[in-house]
């Protein structure tokens, strides 16, 4: 049967339901302190809230007043007491019965900015002193718990990469766990070249061991490279300060620490293609030149130098004909000229006017006297000659000229 | 020196210069023939440095978790 509450019995059943419930008395709460208010009854209320959750808390005053230090927002503590509802506002609150300061954690927050502030000052921050990764380490140290899901990240990250992976197992949370890092990282001395410090996400106080002055030194003193990856993105500690790069996963570290297979294979086969085209085109350069200096020498070209050089000659041979017969030509026109002059010198114009000139043996015939009857004498004509016989002898009286 | 001994990132290393020397052209053929055999040794002992590899996970303690052998 459905059962109908009022308001005030349902309160009133939860409030007997957690009050009764011995687990929830005399317990110790921790978080730290918001929204404190110092009422004027002289009690205080505050909500007492860790990453996740909050309560509402209330001190009474005659507790308050023997606490002996005041409460105030953002401090951390502890809560001794009581889980209580109060009725009118259906309000669940702890009521505390007693209060500590988590002295702990407040001074290791206090430790932790004292010794970056020391580190810091011995230059271990310092950008200059942070060792570059090997692009292509062999042997991969892994400082972290076998158990965590960080290491399986890191493995999964790496895959078939071709490295010696050298665990070196860490209690990374807990008591005891920096000594453990501490040793984890000097046994790998000299087996490495790249080193991964890692853990998975947790709650501050799990990640504290990474703050600790002995493992930033472990770290500084590593002799290869170290890659810090210490829970989320938002988490930073001292370790990831001093180390050499830092991650914001272990996902990530791995991803720092070596190159992506696939591309190294797509990278080898590309220098396979380079190296061919490379030796073609050289080759192809050679041929070419090699082809050029053969067509240099080639018979047709000889032939064509050969017919070249005889077309010259020819060219040279009737060059040197017709300036022979040109020179023979000017002799020529020069003789006739010579012969003309020489003509007009000698008697041959007077011949060809009708005189003749007479010779006998005896030479010249100048006068009737000079040859005897029955002489033959030469008569020499404008054209030709005449044999004749002297028949008489006669004085120049009897000469006619017409 | 052992074949064997020569590192992945040496070996990358002598690749790139090999296939840069070639690139610019400036050998003779022999050379060049001779730098390509040599460039392509390096491509098949990078491949098998790279395609053969095994996962090998030691721990300095001893013990690998078995379900990361």
């Amino acid at each position: 049967m459905t059962q109908i509450f009022t308001v005030t019995d349902l309160n009133e059943r939860i409030k007997d339901r957690l009050e009764n419930d011995p687990r929830l008395h005399d317990l110790w709460a921790q978080g730290e302190v918001s929204n404190f208010v110092h009422h004027r009854s002289g009690h205080r209320y505050f909500t007492l809230k860790d990453r996740d959750s909050q309560i509402s808390c209330v001190l009474f005053k005659n507790q308050a007043d023997r606490l002996g230090f005041e409460l105030k927002d953002g401090l951390n503590i502890l809560v001794y007491g009581d889980i209580a509802v109060y009725r009118p506002q259906g309000r669940v609150q702890l009521v505390a019965r007693g209060i500590k300061q988590d002295v702990g954690l407040g001074f290791r927050h206090l430790q932790f900015e004292a010794l970056k502030k020391k580190l810091a000052g011995e230059g271990l921050f310092d950008l200059e002193r942070k060792r570059a990764l090997p692009r292509y380490p062999e042997r991969i140290g892994i400082v972290t718990s076998p158990q965590g899901a960080a290491l399986r990240d890191v493995l999964r990250i790496i895959g078939p990469y071709p490295a010696r992976i050298i665990l070196s197992p860490a209690q990374v949370q807990g008591e005891g766990a920096e000594e453990s890092i501490v040793s984890a990282l000097l046994a790998l001395h000299g087996l490495t070249d790249v080193v991964i410090v890692c853990r998975g996400g947790g709650s501050t106080e799990d990640l504290w061991c990474f703050n600790a002055e002995a493992v930033a030194r472990a770290i500084i003193g590593c002799d290869s490279p170290v890659i810090s990856a210490v829970g989320h993105e938002t988490d930073v500690t001292i370790a990831d300060f001093v180390a050499d790069m830092r991650a914001a996963t272990p996902t990530a570290a791995a991803k720092m620490a070596v190159p992506d297979i696939g591309e190294l294979i797509e990278g080898l086969q590309q220098s396979e293609v380079r190296m061919m085209r490379a030796l073609w085109t050289s080759l192809e350069r050679k041929e070419e030149r090699l082809e050029y200096l053969r067509h240099s020498i080639s018979a047709r070209r000889m032939y064509s130098l050969a017919a070249d050089a005889r077309q010259r000659l020819d060219y040279l041979g009737e060059r040197l004909a017709s300036a022979l017969v040109a020179e023979l030509g000017a002799r020529r026109v020069r003789l006739e000229l010579v012969q003309g002059r020489l003509a007009a010198v000698g008697p041959l114009a007077t011949l060809l006017r009708g005189y003749a000139v007479v010779r006998s043996n005896h030479g010249l015939i100048l006068r009737a006297e000079d040859a005897s009857p029955g002489e033959v004498v030469e008569l020499i004509l404008g054209e030709g000659r005449l044999m004749c016989r002297v028949l008489e002898i006669k004085d120049g009286s009897e000469v006619f000229l017409e | 020196m052992n074949k064997k001994e020569i590192g992945l990132e040496e070996a990358l290393d002598d690749l790139e210069r090999i296939v840069s020397e070639l690139e610019e052209g400036k050998r003779g053929l022999e050379e060049s023939l001779d730098l390509y055999e040599k460039g392509m040794k390096l491509v098949k002992l990078c491949n098998a440095r790279l395609e053969g590899a095994e996962r090998r996970i030691e721990s300095l303690t001893g013990e690998v978790p078995p379900d990361l052998i």
